[in-house]
């Protein structure tokens, strides 16, 4: 983890309502493992007070530079879309967090994304690629402009499932995912986006007996662990009622669906 | 124009050469530079030394601790305001063994004073938080963290009541040789009263301010923001109050004050000395930007210096003519 003031590459329209910011920053991009975030400060003012928080998009091949995709949604991001330009810089805190644990076995895993929550799996993908792992990509979004990082996917010539809210009506985009689950045998499940999705993927990998994982959202101060106000409920031990309120920043942003959805 | 920007360690900050000089005492306790950090505002699982070394501070003040576990306060527990945070965190704490067996092995190996801050619900559970640290033997001092309902007495906080806030003072008097510091709400008709209060109790020092009560409602759903609905308000919103409350005290007590409530660079520091604080803590700046300490440390040295003034004690109440 560490703080640096990083040259921005470019700040461009990505697809949809998202925007893509990439910067330099070689020690933490190598560093940087899926799952795991960054926290940004927008300019060196006192309003917006606070960091903000992103999963990280990608890492370049020489793991040199990163990307954030992010959406427009209030006066942080909207400062981030108009004042981060080309040749200028970005302080950024990163990587954070705990990621995604992809089992060093594992031939066939499922990735389930939702909105924005799909900008956290390209990381994972790339990842399980590079690991000669195959990967079933159910990606689902309200637009069918929205549905970000379809082509990264598609690139790796992975299976890409989706479902939009104005295409399709009705069901969930994993509804084909826990059809087809009981043909291929997924050795792990990945959500991000949507507690929903989560519930029916826990159900998928508790039948079979594999771990799924779930990345995580709060609201955060600092990101590193030191103020405890991203906390969220987590169940403490699986198949039990206890809970126990613990910090996305520092536990997660990635938990074990099984922790979160009942909790 | 604030000092917030992103610059490298400065070098000069690791001392050595001739400069002004920046020691401070505060209530017995030796600091090398007037620079410390609101208590819960710095250190994350024991690791002090995560962006900067924990040594460059004149003095450590580590998250509060209770007698007892406590979880916290529910979900979400902060909410970002104009300049400021508003949040309900609600001092999470380990139980006692869990402090002594990690955390407390840790703070015995900083190689700086570390003042521990304690809360409790009645007199009983702050003297019994506070003779336990004192045995301890590795702090410098302690602070009592006065923004707590006393249980005993219908809810009222300690910090706001002078009668309920000597008699647990001069109860903690009584349990420890260690100096004690005050840390009082910014309540605005009953601090000068409190003040003598716990000076007259045999409080070493005060600290102020803590944050503000405050309140966030969604205007969509008309519905408190924060999972506790009831929070505080803290960073740089809250300054001028707190300058304000600096300057009243230094005027009515003769103890010293550590001055606290939104600082974010150097002149902020310079702004709660010249008010009256000896010594001045960064507090929510820290989780925005973590290397505000070392900076505002140098931009401190540099002031002094273009000021010409040779001792930063000379800063001390400077703006009471």
């Amino acid at each position: 983890m560490e703080q640096q003031s990083a040259p921005i590459v470019f700040n461009r329209h990505l697809t949809g309502d998202y925007w893509l910011l990439e910067v330099e920053c070689p020690g933490m991009a190598a560093a940087l493992k899926p799952g795991q975030f960054v926290n940004i400060r927008i300019g060196d003012n006192l309003t917006p007070y606070l960091r903000r928080p992103f999963s990280v998009y990608r890492i370049s091949e020489d793991r040199r530079r990163l990307q954030v995709a992010y959406k427009v949604i209030g006066e942080g991001t909207r400062l981030m879309k108009e004042t981060l330009h080309e040749g200028g810089r970005c302080d950024l805190i990163g990587p954070l967090g705990r990621g995604f644990t992809l089992p060093e076995k594992a031939r066939r895993i499922a990735v389930v994304g939702r909105g924005i929550g799909i900008a956290a799996l390209p990381t994972l993908v790339d990842e399980a690629a590079r690991r000669g792992v195959q990967v079933h990509a159910y990606l689902s979004a309200r637009t069918r402009s929205n549905l970000v990082a379809e082509d990264i996917f598609a690139q790796h010539g992975f299976a890409v499932h989706t479902h939009t809210d104005e295409e399709n009506q009705g069901g969930m985009v994993t509804d084909p995912l826990v059809a087809l689950s009981k043909e291929l045998a997924f050795d792990a499940f990945y959500v991000c986006g949507s507690n929903r999705l989560a519930k029916a993927i826990d159900e998928v990998a508790g039948r079979q007996g594999v771990p799924a994982e779930i990345a995580m959202e709060q609201h955060m101060a600092c990101g590193f662990g030191d103020c405890h106000g991203c906390v969220i409920p987590v169940t403490v031990e699986r198949g039990k009622e206890e809970t126990a309120l613990r910090e996305v920043c520092h536990y997660g942003p990635v938990f074990n669906t099984w922790e979160v959805i009942h909790a | 124009m604030l000092d917030t920007t992103l610059t490298p360690i400065p070098k000069a900050a690791q001392g050595g050469e001739a400069g002004p000089s920046l020691a401070v005492q505060v209530a017995g306790i030796t600091m090398k530079n007037p620079l410390t950090v609101g208590s819960g505002t710095y250190g994350h699982h024991g690791n002090f030394s995560q962006f900067f070394p924990v040594e460059t501070m004149g003095a450590l003040v580590p998250k509060t601790i209770r007698n007892y576990r406590w979880p916290g306060n529910p979900a979400p527990r902060v909410h970002e305001v104009t300049a400021g945070l508003h949040s309900s965190v609600g001092i999470p704490s380990n139980d006692w063994e869990t402090f002594i067996a990690k955390d407390a092995e840790i703070l015995r190996g900083l190689k700086l004073p570390v003042i521990q801050s304690v809360i409790g619900r009645t007199e009983d559970e702050y003297v019994e938080i506070v003779e336990k640290c004192a045995a301890l033997g590795i702090f410098a001092g302690l602070e009592l963290n006065l923004s707590c309902p006393n249980l005993k007495q219908g809810g009222l906080d300690f910090g706001y009541d002078p009668v309920a806030a000597e008699r647990l003072v001069k109860r903690v008097r009584n349990a420890t040789t260690l100096p004690v510091i005050a840390k009082l709400a910014p309540d605005y008709s009953s601090l000068a009263n409190v003040a003598q209060a716990v000076e007259a109790a045999g409080a070493d020092a005060i600290a102020l301010v803590n944050a503000p009560r405050a309140m966030c409602i969604d205007y969509q759903t008309r519905r408190p923001i924060i999972g506790n609905k009831i929070g505080a308000l803290s960073g740089a919103a809250i300054k001028p109050m707190a300058i304000y409350m600096v300057w009243q005290l230094y005027r009515t007590v003769k103890i010293p004050l550590f001055g606290m409530g939104g600082v974010s660079d150097f002149r902020d520091v310079v702004e709660f000395m010249a008010a009256g604080a000896r010594a001045v803590a960064l507090g929510t700046i820290n989780y925005v930007d973590p290397m505000a300490l070392p900076r505002a440390l140098e931009g401190l040295r540099q002031y002094l210096q273009d000021q010409g003034i040779k001792d930063v004690n000379d800063l001390v109440g400077s703006a009471h003519i």
